[in-house]
């Protein structure tokens, strides 16, 4: 999704929140990640105004006070962390871990086949369908992607072929290059 | 083998870590900007290696011992594993090398007053708003960001611009900032 974003271009207006929709994002977020509860005031502290960034293709980047991107979503579909935020707090979302040969693919922005997660050197954690997970690495500490899952982890087992995890924002994307928005 | 995979699912478990302090520090390799245990990925790996080695010379010894043991034990995985495909490289784009270098020059505004024009600066990768405003807030005077990389200055501010800019941004030096004289808008 990022893969050719620009800050420059892609970004096409910022607007502040009112408070109101600001405590409704915040609820949003540890209704669909209950485990950020303890840390989500060094995310986003009560007093700070956010605001969001309005991109190309139905986007859009939640940024904390400091212009840091927190969150994105495409158009009215669930929040995600981004990855320099995850890598921060790696804890709250749902993690896969797809085995050494998928990496590469990954990383230059391919979905996640199911075979991927299914060999020796990967591991999945029992998820529903379209939920959002952080895709993990054979042997590597930190996160690599953020994606979707497009079948239940038990159907992943089952069908083991095509796309398992839809990759939405991955390391060295135009969203991870991308500088805190002033 | 179970206690491998009964590692991975440890690993993957939600809930903040015992013994870890939120936010954890990331360290980040800076040549290719991922966390370092990636920029084995990275097609310009050597490049990486260079700058951990210059900046994180613990985790470039670290990085050595283990690759040595990987050959020693002749788990070479790219025979281990089957490969796939064959177009997922990832491929880097060129940085355009642009000489650093600022420009300042003045240029005639009406008959008595003249705007000053820096040029260059975001090659220092400054954010041109950020020096508008402060470049604004020393002088006492408008100044706005005009073009891709070009701030006005309103009034001659030329000649202190030259101790300014090096005082504010450490890595400029003062042989860099160029002067162009005056310009005809």
């Amino acid at each position: 999704m990022f893969k050719k974003f620009e800050e420059k271009d892609s970004i096409s207006s910022i607007q502040q929140l009112k408070s109101s929709v600001q405590k409704g994002i915040r609820a949003k977020l540890l209704e669909a990640y209950p485990k950020l509860e303890t840390h989500i005031d060094l995310i986003l502290p009560k007093k700070d105004s956010y605001r969001i960034a309005k991109c190309h293709d139905h986007i859009e980047l939640l940024l904390n006070g400091t212009g840091e991107q927190v969150f994105f979503r495409h158009r009215d579909g669930p929040w995600m962390p981004t990855l320099r935020l995850l890598h921060k707090f790696p804890y709250f979302v749902t993690m896969q871990q797809v085995d050494k040969g998928a990496i590469r693919f990954v990383l230059s922005g391919a979905n996640v086949m199911c075979p991927g997660l299914t060999s020796p050197g990967a591991s999945m954690t029992p998820a529903e369908k379209s939920t959002v997970v952080a895709i993990m690495a054979e042997g590597k500490e930190h996160a690599l992607a953020i994606g979707l899952l497009t079948l239940s982890t038990e159907d992943i087992l089952k069908v083991n072929k095509g796309i398992g995890i839809e990759t939405y924002h991955f390391l060295n994307d135009g969203l991870w290059k991308s500088k805190p928005i002033k | 083998m179970t206690n491998e995979s009964t590692n991975a699912a440890e690993r993957l478990k939600l809930g903040p870590r015992e013994g870890v302090t939120y936010p954890v520090v990331m360290k980040y390799c800076g040549h290719c900007s991922m966390p370092i245990e990636y920029c084995e990925y990275y097609p310009e790996y050597e490049k990486c290696k260079e700058w951990l080695e210059r900046n994180l010379p613990d985790d470039f010894e670290r990085l050595k011992i283990e690759e040595e043991q990987a050959s020693a034990d002749g788990t070479d995985d790219d025979k281990k594993r089957q490969k796939r495909g064959g177009k997922g490289l990832l491929r880097v784009k060129k940085k355009e090398d642009v000489p650093k270098r600022i420009c300042v020059s003045r240029a005639a505004r009406g008959k008595k007053k003249s705007v000053t024009v820096v040029t260059g600066l975001s090659t220092f990768d400054i954010d041109l708003k950020v020096a508008a405003k402060f470049f604004g807030t020393k002088f006492a005077c408008g100044s706005s960001v005009t073009g891709d990389d070009e701030i006005v200055i309103q009034g001659d501010v030329k000649d202190e611009l030259f101790d300014v800019i090096p005082d504010k941004w450490a890595e400029i030096d003062e042989d860099v900032i160029e002067d162009l004289g005056d310009l005809k808008r």
